[in-house]
């Protein structure tokens, strides 16, 4: 028994790692491409997922769109946010890390708080669109959203694996973030590409949103807990290492239910980001330890 | 021009100078009776104390380059320590202001450690972190911090006898503050330690090879950034007579990075000029209700890409235009200003 309720924990930490996980690829992709650390990502994980739940939960004139189909516009309308947010991370990238800091922050800060206008402060709860009862396999209770969420982030992160790896955009892409200068010259458009970066990056943010919003609490709020745990998961990983950002998101998660199930719930995060702190010291570059990319 | 001209000019400058350091001396000290309310004096006690823990960031940050996020949690561990010694022991103000300094001062050894390892954007996710840490530490250690809800009933402090028990009061027991951490930290900066801070943030590597003792300049900038935030702590809690955890989370550390770099991060100025503006520019925000933290998120954007120095460089670029030196022209004819002549000739 004691070990069911251990597979639980690690399950619901998986659920909760692939958010994460799905997160970081933003930090980690956009860091990679235009070496600009993204603190406005929790913001637009917040926002993508307003951009999809509002259909489905009835906010805007009490449209009950299907699911998948609130899914795919907030994937869409969030991705074309990212591509409006090239244009103002253009100037921010050239500047010290110091400068990108602030002003990723205060677009995060903007962001939220146009939200809080336009939302009011106050988040609603969403409904599953699966059955609410737990899944009992073998004694393992778990809720059938987290098991769509754990699917669904596989199921995008294949995606995103092929995309970079077998398609003609995904080569350029991954052409353009190791060299832009190189790759301009090839006549690679760079700066498109770095559109194409954040569009995806921030896709993948509002999808993991919309697919955890039945498991987490909607409000504008949402974002910044999230962001942090996302970059530090990045970090965890290996800042711009695509496959560091899905283990450290995985790994953070788990350590968190771990150390909450098992330890003490109100130390949770402190356990987490002590444990992050400890493997930065132990080996700077990440778990995954890839070679990353040193942007100057 | 007449090497005459110019001495006198100078002097005349000078005179300018000691003229506006008096109004601006009258100005503070007169304030608390200028203020229309006390709300005001007490916007700018607040003001007072961002601008400390933003000095002792830009030493950190500015001039040492270290990345100290960890500012708003040893702000927190400054204040705890002044509200637990004074609400379990009785020990006044002045005690606790040195021991409050030490206690964030020991945490923000700590906090530093990380950088003898990792660097920029590693180091700064790991004092977030550590910042974090302290945060939550703060929040569930209730038997001493009273979780949650806080510490309350924190004596405010007497000096001489006379308390110290009103904003205007207290307006200057921040002031003196201050103004001495300012000048300290410009002693600070001025010698040998300051020059290795530089040498440090300009390139590590090359400082090193010159000899300068990294392990311990970065420590030490993390130590005397976590003193400042914890004299501030020491002064908020005495102030306020209440705090609780929720002051110090990690969006304090984002106020008073933004502080930093709207004054200008690498300038100590800054840390005056922006730890006035942006308290002040809050207060006059409150007009448009909800939209405040927009524009406030616009204007730190806004900053960012077009005067990244901060106020303050802003100043010295607008002194060196053209248009402020014809006006300077005009208003001392006597010496115009050739700045080249004095460099090309010798050498």
């Amino acid at each position: 028994m004691r070990s069911g309720i251990f597979l639980q924990t690690i399950i619901g930490g998986i659920g909760i790692g692939s958010l994460y996980a799905l997160i970081a690829l933003g930090y980690s992709m956009v860091y990679r491409s235009m070496g600009l650390v993204n603190f406005a990502q929790g913001s637009i994980y917040m926002v993508g997922t307003y951009f999809g739940i509002i259909w489905y939960a009835g906010i805007v004139m009490g449209l009950h769109v299907p699911y998948p189909v609130a899914l795919i516009i907030g994937i869409l309308l969030n991705a074309m946010l990212g591509v409006l947010l090239e244009r103002i991370f253009r100037p921010l990238a050239k500047l010290d890390l110091m400068f990108m800091l602030l002003g990723t922050i205060g677009l995060g800060f903007v962001l939220d708080n146009l939200f809080v206008i336009i939302f009011g402060a106050e988040g609603f709860a969403v409904t599953s669109p699966l059955p609410n009862a737990p899944l009992v396999v073998f004694g393992i209770r778990i809720l059938p959203q987290m098991l769509l969420l754990i699917g669904g982030s596989a199921l995008l992160m294949l995606g995103l694996q092929v995309f970079l790896k077998r398609t003609r955009s995904g080569k350029a892409m991954r052409a353009s973030a190791m060299d832009n200068e190189i790759a301009s010259t090839m006549g690679i458009p760079v700066n498109r590409m770095n559109a194409l970066t954040l569009a995806i990056g921030s896709g993948l943010a509002a999808a993991a949103g919309i697919l955890a919003a039945p498991i987490v609490y909607v409000n504008p709020a949402m974002g910044s807990a999230v962001g942090l745990k996302g970059f530090a998961a990045a970090i965890l990983g290996g800042l711009g290492s695509i496959p560091g950002a899905i283990v450290g998101g995985l790994v953070f998660g788990v350590l968190e239910a771990v150390s909450a199930g098992y330890i003490s719930s109100s130390y949770t995060r402190g356990i987490a980001f002590l444990i992050m702190v400890v493997v930065l010291m132990v080996k700077p570059s990440g778990l995954v330890g890839e070679v990353t990319v040193e942007k100057v | 021009m007449s090497n005459q001209a110019a001495v006198l000019t100078r002097k005349k400058l000078s005179i300018a100078k000691a003229a506006a350091i008096t109004v601006l001396g009258c100005a503070l000290l007169a304030f608390p009776f200028i203020a229309q309310n006390r709300y005001q004096v007490h916007v700018i006690n607040t003001a007072g104390i961002y601008i400390l823990i933003s000095l002792g960031l830009n030493i950190a940050m500015g001039y040492a380059g270290q990345f100290n996020l960890a500012m708003g949690a040893l702000w927190g561990v400054g204040a705890y320590t002044a509200a637990i010694l004074n609400t379990r022991f009785g020990i006044p103000f002045w005690l606790n202001l040195p021991a409050a300094m030490v206690a964030a001062g020991l945490m923000g050894a700590i906090v530093g450690l990380p950088s003898f390892k990792v660097r920029s954007h590693y180091l700064a996710i790991v004092t977030i972190g550590l910042g974090e840490v302290i945060n939550i530490i703060l929040v569930n250690q209730q038997g001493l911090t009273g979780g949650a809800d806080g510490i309350a009933r924190i004596q405010m402090p007497s000096f001489l006898g006379i308390p110290i028990n009103t904003d205007e009061r207290y307006y200057y027991l921040i002031l003196a503050v201050v103004l001495l951490g300012f000048f300290v930290a410009r002693q600070i900066l001025k010698h040998r330690i300051g020059r290795s801070f530089r040498a440090i943030r300009d390139d590590y590597q090359a400082a090193k090879a010159m000899g300068v003792n990294i392990a311990y300049y970065q420590i030490l900038a993390f130590v005397i950034s976590a003193a400042y935030a914890g004299a501030a702590g020491a002064l908020f809690a005495h102030l306020n007579t209440y705090i609780s955890p929720d002051i110090f989370e990690f969006s304090s550390t984002l106020f008073i990075m933004t502080v930093t770099m709207v004054g200008g991060m690498g300038s100590l100025a800054g840390s005056i000029v922006g730890g006035l503006a942006l308290p002040i520019l809050q207060e006059y925000l409150r007009v448009i209700k909800n939209w405040q933290l927009v524009a406030y998120g616009i204007a730190i954007m806004v900053v960012v890409l077009f005067i990244p120095g901060g106020v303050i460089q802003l100043m010295r670029r607008l002194r060196g235009s053209r248009v402020f030196r014809r006006f300077l022209a005009d208003r001392y004819a006597e010496e115009r200003f050739q700045p080249e002549e004095t460099n090309v000739s010798g050498n």
